[in-house]
This record gives structure tokens, sequence and C-alpha cells, in this order.
């Protein structure tokens, strides 16, 4: 045992010369715990001989690692994707000089010192199931990443000593020290990236591992690091953070908003539910990209795999995915309809052909993308459409369709920000009138573009497709967004309002869609989080360790769902649980005064059509 | 009850006629899922944008909750209400009692056309160069062994087809081989319906184990004459310089 | 009552419970919970519409020496193994491949003796075959032969000797691994295989030259 822990202190040793001095320190730190998790893995690799798994009776092992895993990834992304937003409000706030973008983002990061303690809560659990139930997988990584797990525990140190820092000198370092505050939030979102990809390594291992040769410890945990879906997962995982870092800042708005009592409350929790939601749009939209990178890279590993995941046994996850997607793409865009009919006063009437425009084309893309491949039919049906392929609609079922109308709802959940951008507002500029024009046309050729690459690529070998059509697909949108946002600010520059934006009378439905898109964005990384395990089926590190357990077969979907579902509510719990406790103080410090009337705009609708049942009027 | 109600009716009843009763005059009739699911699209369309600011809102939903409610109304209206309160329970147990009523068709079914194949047959590349001597065997083979089921003009619809459910493979159709590399088909060729997993559905297969007749050098050709045949290129992942 | 039934009752209890909450409940925080509940409840149902099917793993492999009785069993083995626990297939294909980052491995039982592949699995350094070449581009994810017989992969002699068995199998090569062989190595664990001098000319000695 000695002898094994002093060749590990060899190795490491090694391994310091390449590193930074800063790291240097954290290393010695880690060191000092070396011959403790040395033992540890010694033990766990005698214990692998005898047990392999271990179980929990009743809900069972896989069950039980399945709802922590996810519970622990479900908060990690928030506890990732809060500082994001929070720095890049503070980020506003500084150049802007407008103090409430300041004091959103102090306020998200409260949240985040409890956040941040349940996640490693969590994570705690996580590892000692995962120890305790399958020890011969254990055994086998930790032999494969031990190095990693140093660099891990060494960034959680350095992570959460940021985080102290940047929280508690929030107050303390305003002013002249803003700058050094902000470096410090760049540290804490710099130290929390490397959090997320250095455990992505070891579950993007599992799915595609690579043969790894000979080297020290560090060399080998390097070589195995570095696998083919490693950083697709990581920018896909980076970006996704974001997703649900602004929407769950939004549902936050959102309940808050339906809760409370003064005007200024609704006013506060409005513009926090819009920013949240704005966040949330700009990071979905260049999602659908690095997921199609993903998938791609899944392809080129294994074919096998990316059978099974889009064409095969687990094709139905993404049939669920397309239809939680289209509901976030639908939830957005009604809320940005809703902020221009309820924000701008007296705007209805103008807008509405243009959302019913816009709402036709996502609908019809929505069909197109919710088309599955294989379609569930009875035995009769089957006969007559010639198997479970429809003749006509079968087209809809392939790639080239799903990333042409993908690529179309990102057009146009983009030209609906866009409008509720320019809503209320009148250009004065000369050029005004030839830069909408020019915008229009090149918005309508974009458009027509993507269509007729979609179409063309039925025609065209498989490889031509994906390597140009579809990137061209994707540069034309990327063009669209990266032109006019500038050109609408410069415009918008000189415009002069001729409606002034009202907060706060944004009706009840309004924060129930924010709910709603929060729910949706933590169901799809539920959803797409079994889709990425379950790809290995029956392996625990694909190709190269089967899973023997009683568990290794697939749950059918509604069982996965069902799991889905719970996770999800629960996650919710507790996120509603943090945020209600951050928030106590704040109630003993502001007791809102008593007997002002709830006036939340209601209708006669009742509470299901999100209006809400006025005190007159009960529903009975 | 009038405007965007009934207007919204009107275009829910168009979709479902368009669906179910003018789409399979041209094309094959669609599933009862998929009509579901786009008139699911539809009915959330007209609810988004009936719901989309206040006045269109009190439009839509007002006349449903007043009538709903039974405030003030007298007569034929409240019989009305009556009726309606009365049907719909009706209607759910109606369902209900259909959905689980023994019947004698088999249960709807989700079978996958193209899973998976097993990593033995993953990213094998076809030995035989594509010479026109290789493509005239491969087709000779082809009409000897497949063409009955698959027919000659690899369109599925040989002589002995139609005794078939699932149908044979119709491969002049741009989702079947088109979409599958060679060492797809000759991993369903080789192993036939009984070396589908299980989301494959093996029992429903009848195509044969052809390894059983026919050595490898034929399925090879086989795969290169059926190609040709079809008008159709395989599925590749790096380009052909 | 089936796994779907009760999950559909449960289900649909949810969606129940989310109505009347948002029905009759007027705190908000509740009402927002029903909603939250109602979504999934939704999400289950729709994902339960669908016909249910599990995908069972296929039966795991044993190396069980007592049913080996002919060469073509040690080889039915050795594929298995070559395609699982031996990871051979993560890099290596049979036949021309387009993804396969190392060397074909179609006919190799046929050009090479046995001893030969087994010291090239147990010893990969020693003996590079210098005729090998990577054509066109360099592959993305290139991999260096490992220690077969060694940690990750680990693999037993008898392990070995199979996969052996199924490469000669495999290349139309007269299977000549004894199932002798492999009893005797069971109880001899430390048997020394001798390495044949290598006289084909696919087989030139130039120790220490990396394939890339």
């Amino acid at each position: 045992m000695t002898s094994a822990g002093q060749l590990r202190h060899a190795t490491i040793v090694q391994g310091m010369n390449r590193m930074p001095g800063l790291l240097k320190l954290g290393s010695f730190l880690a060191l000092l715990f070396l011959p403790a998790l040395a033992m540890a893995a010694g033990g766990a690799e005698i214990q692998a001989m005898s047990v392999e798994y271990r179980d929990v009776p009743g809900i069972g092992s896989r069950n039980l690692v399945w709802v922590v895993a996810q519970q622990h990834l479900l908060l990690a992304g928030f506890v990732l994707g809060v500082p994001i937003f929070a720095w890049i409000c503070e980020l506003v706030g500084w150049k802007t000089k407008e103090q409430r973008y300041d004091k959103l983002a102090k306020e998200f990061t409260k949240l985040l010192t409890s956040a941040y303690a349940t996640t490693a809560l969590f994570g705690g659990i996580l590892l000692f199931l995962l120890i305790g139930l399958y020890p011969k997988l254990m055994a086998y990584l930790t032999d494969m990443f031990f190095p990693s797990f140093l660099v891990y525990c060494l960034l959680f140190l350095l992570e959460t000593a940021t985080l102290y820092m940047y929280w508690y000198g929030w107050d303390y370092m305003q002013g002249n020290k803003k700058t050094f505050h902000l470096f410090l939030g760049f540290l804490l979102n710099l130290f929390a990236l490397g959090i997320m990809i250095v455990p992505n390594s070891w579950a993007t291992f599992q799915a595609s591992p690579v043969v790894v040769g000979e080297g020290d410890a560090w060399a080998r945990a390097w070589m195995a690091m570095k696998n083919p879906t490693w950083w697709p997962v990581n920018i896909h995982r980076l970006i996704a953070n974001v997703v649900l870092g602004g929407f769950i800042v939004g549902a936050y708005a959102g309940v808050r908003y339906l809760l409370a009592v003064s005007r200024e409350e609704r006013e506060h929790y409005d513009w926090m539910g819009y920013v949240g939601n704005f966040i949330g749009v700009f990071g979905m939209l260049p999602l659908p990209f690095a997921g199609y990178w993903l998938m791609r890279e899944v392809y080129q590993y294994n074919q096998q795999m990316g059978i099974t995941l889009m064409g095969g046994f687990l094709a139905w996850l993404f049939i669920l995915q397309a239809m939680l997607i289209g509901v976030l793409f639908l939830g957005a865009n009604y809320y940005f309809w809703l902020g221009i009919t309820h924000r701008i006063p007296g705007s209805e009437g103008q807008y509405k052909k243009p959302v019913m425009g816009m709402l036709i084309v996502l609908l019809l893309c929505l069909g197109v993308w919710m088309t599955p491949h294989s379609l569930v039919a009875s035995l009769a049906e089957a006969q007559k459409m010639g198997g479970t392929h429809h003749p006509l609609l079968g087209v809809f079922g392939v790639m080239s369709a799903k990333m042409t109308v993908s690529n179309i709802m990102i057009l146009v959940t983009f030209m609906s920000f866009i409008m509720y951008w320019r809503a209320g507002k009148q250009e004065t500029a000369g050029w005004a009138k030839a830069a909408k024009a020019i915008m229009g046309a090149l918005l309508v050729i974009a458009g027509i573009a993507v269509v007729v690459l979609g179409v063309w690529g039925y025609f065209v070998p498989a490889i031509i497709r994906i390597n140009y059509f579809s990137v061209a697909q994707v540069l034309i949108v990327l063009f669209i967004m990266v032109t006019f946002t500038p050109l609408t600010a410069l415009l918008m520059k000189s415009a002069k309002t001729t409606t002034e934006m009202v907060w706060g009378k944004m009706p009840i439905r309004a924060g129930y869609s924010l709910v709603l898109n929060a729910v949706m964005v933590i169901l799809l990384m539920s959803l797409m989080g079994y889709a990425r395990s379950s790809s290995r089926v029956h392996w625990h590190i694909y190709g190269v360790m089967r899973d023997t357990s009683e568990y290794a077969y697939s749950p059918a979907l509604g069982y996965a769902a069902a799991f889905m579902s719970l996770n999800t509510f629960v996650f919710c719990l507790i996120v509603a649980f943090i945020f209600w406790v951050a928030t106590l103080g704040d109630k003993a410090k502001a007791q809102p005064p008593k007997g002002s009337p709830v006036d939340i705009p209601s209708h006669t609708a009742p509470a299901m059509a999100g209006g809400a049942p006025s005190s007159g009027e009960k529903l009975e | 009850m009038k405007g965007p109600i009934i207007s919204g009716a009107i275009i829910l009843a168009g979709m479902f006629i368009f669906l179910k009763f003018l789409l399979p005059l041209v094309t094959a009739p669609l599933p009862a899922s998929l009509i579901y699911l786009y008139l699911a699209l539809v009915l959330s369309g007209i609810l988004i944008y009936g719901t989309m600011s206040a006045s269109s809102l009190e439009a839509m939903m007002g006349p449903v909750f007043r009538f709903l409610s039974g405030k003030g109304q007298t007569g034929a209206s409240q019989m009305a209400r009556l009726a309606v309160l009365v049907m719909f329970p009706l209607l759910v147990g109606w369902q209900t009692y259909s959905r689980l009523v023994p019947s004698d068709l088999p249960p709807a079914e989700n079978r996958t056309i193209h899973p998976a194949p097993p990593g033995e047959f993953v990213g094998l590349a076809n030995p035989y160069p594509k010479t026109p001597e290789n493509i005239m065997m491969g087709k000779g083979l082809y009409a000897a062994y497949c063409s009955p089921c698959h027919g000659a003009n690899y369109d599925g619809k040989g002589p002995a087809a139609p005794g078939f459910n699932p149908p044979p493979a119709n491969f002049s159709d741009p989702g079947t081989i088109a979409q599958l590399q060679e060492a797809y088909l000759f991993w369903r060729i080789k192993k036939g319906g009984v070396g589908l997993p299980v989301e494959g559905m093996p029992w429903k297969s009848a195509m044969p184990r052809w390894e059983e007749e026919l050595p490898e050098e034929f399925i090879w050709k086989i795969i290169m004459g059926e190609y040709d045949g079809a008008h159709q290129t395989p599925r590749t992942w790096e380009e052909e310089e | 009552m089936s796994e779907v039934a009760l999950l559909q009752i449960i289900g649909m209890c949810v969606i129940g419970v989310g109505i009347i909450i948002l029905l009759f409940i007027k705190g908000m925080f509740l009402r927002v919970l029903g909603f939250v509940a109602m979504v999934l409840g939704v999400f289950s149902l729709i994902a339960l519409s669908v016909p249910q099917m599990a995908s069972l793993p296929p039966a795991v492999e044993t190396f069980d020496i007592a049913s080996v009785k002919s060469p073509d069993d040690l080889a039915s083995i050795g594929q298995k193994i070559f395609f699982s626990k031996g990871q051979c297939a993560l890099c290596h294909s049979i036949g021309p491949s387009e993804s396969a980052r190392c060397p074909d491995l179609s006919g190799i039982g046929a050009k090479l003796s046995p001893e030969f592949i087994y010291e090239s699995l147990t010893q990969p350094q020693a003996y590079i075959y210098l005729d090998f070449r990577h054509d066109g581009i360099p592959k993305e994810y290139p991999a260096q032969m490992p220690h077969i017989d060694q940690d990750p992969i680990g693999l037993s002699k008898q392990e070995i000797y199979s996969v052996i068995a199924f490469l000669q199998k495999m290349s139309g090569e007269p299977i000549s691994i004894k199932v002798e062989d492999i009893m005797e190595s069971v109880e001899e664990p430390d048997v020394s295989l001798k390495v044949a001098s290598v006289t084909s000319p696919l087989n030139s000695q130039t120790p220490n030259m990396a394939d890339r």
C-alpha cells in the first residue's frame, strides 16, 4: 500500500512541474489528503473482486442513482448557469450605469450561495452511492481518472473561495473596485467551467471510450479525458446552463410576480422576468447547433450508438424532445407577444397580423419536427401505408427536414425578439426606411435559402448534406442574427419612443408561461441526459465494461418519462425551497403595507385559462 | 357564442377533414396518432392566438365561461348548459370504455424500421470493386433471390409481396437504402428478420437469413446491384475523392 | 394491473389534483405547483401513450473452459471477446472501414503466425511492421496499441488464445490453437511462449519505430 502511495506521490510531483504556481499550491494541499485517498482506492479494488454491485431493496440501485444524479446535475447546471447570468447582468449594469441590473445580479448571487451547498450535498450523496452500489465501475474509473479527481477537488476549492469573495465583497467592491469585482466574477465562471468539464470527461469516457496507452497516471488520465464527445458535451452543457439559468430566473420572477402585493414589486419582477426570458431565449438559439455537433461526433465515433439514438430504440426520446422544444419555442414567443400587447398600450391591432404569421410558421415547423420517422400505427393503418413509414409524410422523418425547420424556428423567434425591441418606437434616421427594406429582403432570402437547402438535401449524398448544406443553413441563420442585432441597435439609438413601455401590467398567464418555460428546460435536460446515458445501453463503459447487474436493461419510454417528471418536480421543489430560504431575510426587512389590495389584472377567465378568479366571482 | 370560438372550431374541423378525408385521396391514409398530433398543434395555435391580449381573451373565452357558469341564463341556454354538464362526464366515460373494451384488433405498434446493427457489422466496407461485371452479377443474383418479394423494379412490389405485412422494403424510395450504408444492408441480408433487435420486432419480418444460402461475396454483389438498379447511392461518412 | 396502466393512473391522478388545485385553491404558490404537476402529468401520459417496449441486454458471455469442445467453440468465444472485453473493435475493423482508427485486421490470421499475434498483443512495441502506413488524412483519434494482457483490458492467456483462434477462423485459416493448449495454460499459467523466428517478408524487424 505504501509503495503504491509513494508511486502516486512521485507521479504527482512530476506532474506538478508542468503546472503554474497557483495550481502547485492547490496540488500541495491535495497532496496532504493523498494517502487517505489512495487507501480508499486500494480498498475499492479489493472489494471489487468480491462485490461488483450492491442493490437497494425496494427502489433499486439504478433508480436511486438516477434520481440523485439527476438532482445533482440539474442543481449543478443551475449553480453554473446563474453565475453566468449574474455576471452578464453585473457587466451590463456597470456599462450602462443602471443600478437595477447590479441589484438583480446581486439578488441571484445570494441564491447561489445556498444552491451551491445543496449541489455539493447531492454530489456527495451521489459519490457515496456510486462507490457503494457500483464498486467495480468506480474502481475502474478511479484507476483511469484519479489525477483528474485531484484537479476537480482543487477547482472546487478555488470556486468556493472565489464565490465567497464575490458574494461577501459585493458591497465593499463598488465604485473603483468594481472592475476587480467583475474580474472575480469572471474567475468564478472560469473555475465553474473547469468544474463542469472535468467530470464531463468521466461521463463522456463512459459513452465514447478511447484506448489508453502507456504513460504515467497524469498522461493516462489526460488520454482518457480527450475522448471524441468530450468537447461537444462541454459546449452543449455550457450553453444549456445559460439557458437553464435564464429560464429559472424567469420562473422565479414569474412566481414572485404572481405573489406580488405592491406595485413596485410587480414592476420589478415583471422586468426581471423579461430579462430572464431574454437571456434564456438567446442562449437557446445556438443550442441546436451545439446539439447537432454532438450527434455528429457520436455518429462518427460509433454508428451503432448513433443509430440507437436517432433511429433505433431511443428515437422516441427525440420526438419527445421535439415536442418539449416546440412548447419552449411557443412559450418563449408567447411571452414576447404578450409583452408587446400588454407592456405597450394600444399596440394590439398593429401586431395582430405579424404575430399570426409567425405563429403559423412556428406551428408548421413544429408539425414537421414532431412527425416521427417510424409512426405509431395499428395493423390496418400500417398495411395501408405499406409499413410504419408514411409514403408522403415519411420525408418529414429524416434529418434534412428537421434541421430545416429548427433553423426556421430559430429565425422566427429571433424576429419575435426584434419586433419586441422595435415595438412602440419610431425610427427617425433618414436611412431607416432603406435599412428596414434591406432587412426584410434579407430575411425573406434567408428563409427561402434555408428551405431550398433543406429540400435539395434530399437529393444529394448524406455526407454532402451534413458537411455543406446543414452548415450553410446554420451560417445563414447566424448571419441574420449577427447583422440584424447591431443594425437594429443603430436604428433604435436614434429612434424616438412613441409609446413608453409599462411594466407590471402583464396578465397572470405571462407568469405561468415563464414557469412553463422553466419546467420545459428542466424536463428537456432530464430527457436528453437520459438519452445520453442510455445510449450506452447495457454497457457501463461502451464496448469495454458491461453492465452485468439486473438493471442492465433499458426501461420503456413511459417508465423513463415518469422518472424524468418526478425528477423535474423534485428539482422544482428544491429550487423553490432555496429561493424561499434565501428571501426570508428580505421579508423581515420589508413588511408589505397592510391593506394594499392585490391589483393583478384579472379577467373573467378562471384559473385554468390563466386568468385569476377575482374575489367577487367564484367558480363553482 | 360567436367570433373566435366559431372560427377556431371551423379551422379545427377543416383541418380534421383535410387530414382524414382529403389527404388520403392523394396518398396513403394517415395513422390516427399523427392526426391527433397535428390537431393538437392547431388547437394550441388557436389558444395562443386567442389569449394574446385581454380583449381577445375575453372574445374567445368569455362566452364559454358565461355559458358554463350559468349566470342569468334562462330557457334554452340553461337546458343546453345542463345538457353539456351531463354529457361531458358521459363522453369521458365512453372514451374510457372504448379504450378498455377488448377487441380483436392487435394493439397499435411502434416498430423501428432501421434499428442499430450489432457492433460486428458497423463500418464494414464493400470489399468488391464497383465494376460493371460485379454489378451485373449482383443484379442477376438479385433477380434470382430477391426480386420475388422486392420486385424486379426494386420497388417492393414483387409477385410474392402482397402476402406480407409489413410489406417488403421499397428500395426506390429515398427513405430506405439511400439512408443506409452498405454495411447495414449486409447485416440485414445476412441475418434476416430473426437477426433484428427487439425494437425492430424480429417476429414481424419475413426476411430470410441469407447467410444460410449465399456466400458473403454474393451478398456484397447483390448490394451493389440493388443500389445500381434502384438508382440510389449508399450513405457514406467520408467524401469520395 | 400492468405497470403502464399503473403509471397512467398515477399520471391522471396528478393531473386531476392539479386541476382541483387550480379550480379551488387561491394560494398562488400552490397554484403554480399544481400547474407544474399538470404539465408533468401530461408529459408522462404522452410518453405512456406510445407503445411501450423495454430493451433487454443480450445474454452475458462467460468464458467457460468446460464448454469448449472444439476449436470452433474457441473461435466463437474469441469473437465475443474481440467485440467486447478485449476492446479490439474500438479501433480495429475487420475488412475495410471508414471509421476505424487502426489497421484493418481482415486476413490477419492467415498472414501472421499465432505466436507473432500473441507477441503483438502482449508486447506491442517489440516488432513494428515496417510496411505499415496510413493512407490519406491522419485519423482524428489515433491510438497506440495497448498491452492486452495488462490493465485496463487485462485479458487472460486463454482469452488471448481464443481471440487468436477467432482471427484465424475469420481469415479462413485452419485454427492452430488446440483446446488442450488452453487447458494446459490453465494448469501452468507461466508457460513461456516461444516466439518463432520471423521469416516472413511481412515482418521486417525494426524495433522502436513508431507507427506514426
